[in-house]
């Protein structure tokens, strides 16, 4: 499982909300960071998506955090960023030098299965039946932001064909 | 030293955006450098980032403390130099695998064996990504490079045992499978008193191997804390560190329990002891004219 020593047999609701809130982060953090690489090298498009991607994941950051603020308030979290690791977030090596839009769609379904397979995987071992119902409700939606993504790729264009090695020098010695 | 705020990540970011591939593993190293700084504390100012040359050594850059994006396989003597000149300074080296074990290679015995109080951070791509996919040091034998067309006849060296042989005091392994614990091994490793060794594998995702990307290196990958291995025992962990290449043991593999004096510190011992007799600046010549 993507994270680090998670006591999800213990997982209080206020941890469980803090932890999605943090997840949901992580993956804008991540988006963002795509963003400006594709930017960095010339490929608006995929830039795009990918700012589309943060501002959802932003959506659903904010949502959560106003759920925890109506039920705990400003209590301190007592769960840290390093309980948690790549698990709605694509991974550092997903994004390509020109990649596509339909690329770059398929790099961020891969993510939200990923994150709907972590929430399957934590179900089984939480005892809570509060946090239980909020990890039900988050893998669920991941399936909702699956279809998201699905409708985009659906409105694509046919690729070019061309592939990532047609971008690529052939390596020279030096 | 003036540790009395909290730092964030972000606040070791800087304005500089990184021209490396997308996807290169190191991103995801800088994010860790991020993270183990705001975790130590020290602010920006203090803290300074020595590099050689390649797409690793860009890393200065990206970071808000003061940069030296050097010379090719020079990282490590300006680090030293930097660390002796101004001790208080956190000093950070870091560079790929062909600065630091090809042209530069020479240079690690001499400041592990004087156990500088430096943190040497490698990242490890089996290949030399700047100039476009030549073999390394660390390139697999039998690897196809633009060098080595019918495939590199030469066995690899081995970073961990190198640096574990040499005597260094802290030696780890880490990669972007898993940055939560990477920042860990960065913030142990610059916590550490002496000399540190972090070796992290950072796919090259143009030039590198099908088998070196995330999803290869999360296949081989193996933490030393599951495996129970005492990072005080050190023939331990050299005995471990023989499987770089085939397994990715990711983890501290040595450090050591009494750590050593280092250089910088024993430096300024004797500076302390001799400051008394010492000539005035303008009288420096006299120590070289026979009387
Ligand atoms: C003295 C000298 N020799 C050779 C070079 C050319 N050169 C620049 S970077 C590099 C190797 C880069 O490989 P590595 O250190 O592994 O870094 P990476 O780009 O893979 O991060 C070489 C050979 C140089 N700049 N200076
Ligand atoms: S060539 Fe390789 S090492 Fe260099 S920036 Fe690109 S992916 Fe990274
Ligand atoms: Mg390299």
């Amino acid at each position: 499982m993507p994270s680090k020593g998670i006591d999800f047999a213990n997982l209080s609701l206020m941890d469980a909300l803090d932890l999605a809130i943090l997840v949901e982060d992580e993956a804008l953090v991540r988006y963002e960071d795509f963003a400006a690489q594709m930017d960095q090298h010339r490929t608006p498009d995929a830039a795009k998506f990918f700012r589309y991607m943060a501002e959802n994941e932003a959506k659903h950051g904010e949502q959560l955090a106003v759920r925890r603020a109506e039920l705990f308030g400003s209590a301190p979290p007592t769960v840290s960023r390093a309980l948690i690791f790549d698990i709605e977030a694509p991974d550092f090596d997903a994004a390509r030098a020109f990649m596509s839009p339909r690329q770059a769609m398929q790099a961020a379904l891969a993510s939200e299965v990923k994150a709907h397979a972590f929430f399957v995987a934590a179900l089984p071992v939480l005892k809570n039946a509060e946090v239980k119902a909020l990890f039900e409700e988050l893998r669920d939606e991941e399936i909702l932001h699956q279809d998201l993504v699905k409708v985009e790729l659906a409105k694509l264009p046919p690729d070019s064909g061309l592939s990532d090695d047609d971008f690529v020098d052939e390596p020279a010695a030096q | 030293m003036s540790a009395t705020c909290e730092f964030q990540a972000k606040d070791y970011k800087s304005d500089l955006k990184p021209i490396w591939c997308p996807g290169c593993g190191d991103f995801s190293v800088v994010q860790g450098i991020y993270r183990a700084l705001a975790a130590i504390g020290r602010p920006p100012h203090e803290i300074a980032f020595v590099s050689g040359i390649g797409c690793s050594s860009r890393i200065p850059g990206y970071t808000t403390a003061y940069g030296f994006n050097t010379i090719h396989g020079r990282a490590l003597p300006i680090a030293q130099g930097i660390k002796l000149a101004n001790p208080d300074l956190l000093v950070l080296a870091a560079g790929g695998d062909g600065d630091g074990f090809s042209i530069g290679g020479g240079h690690i015995a001499h400041l592990v064996r004087r156990n500088i109080d430096i943190t040497y951070i490698v990242m490890d791509n089996q290949i030399y990504g700047l100039t476009k996919g030549q073999l390394s040091p660390t390139s697999q034998k039998g690897r196809v490079t633009c060098t080595s067309r019918f495939g590199s006849l030469e066995q690899p060296v081995n970073p961990l045992l190198y640096m574990l042989a040499y005597g260094a005091g802290f030696v780890a392994q880490a990669s972007p499978t898993d940055l939560v614990g990477m920042a860990a091994i960065i913030e142990e490793a610059i916590r550490f008193p002496g000399f540190s060794f972090v070796n992290i594998q950072s796919p090259c995702v143009t030039y590198g191997e099908e088998a070196q990307q995330i999803k290869g290196l999360k296949a081989i990958s193996e933490s030393l804390v599951a495996l129970g291995h005492n990072p005080a025992d050190r023939l331990a962990a050299m005995d471990l560190a023989q499987h770089y290449g085939e397994k990715m043991h990711l983890g501290v593999f040595y450090r050591n329990p009494e750590p050593a004096p280092t250089y910088d510190g024993l430096v300024r011992e004797r500076q302390a002891l001799l400051s008394k007799d010492a000539l005035p600046k303008e009288r420096i010549l006299d120590l070289f004219i026979k009387k």
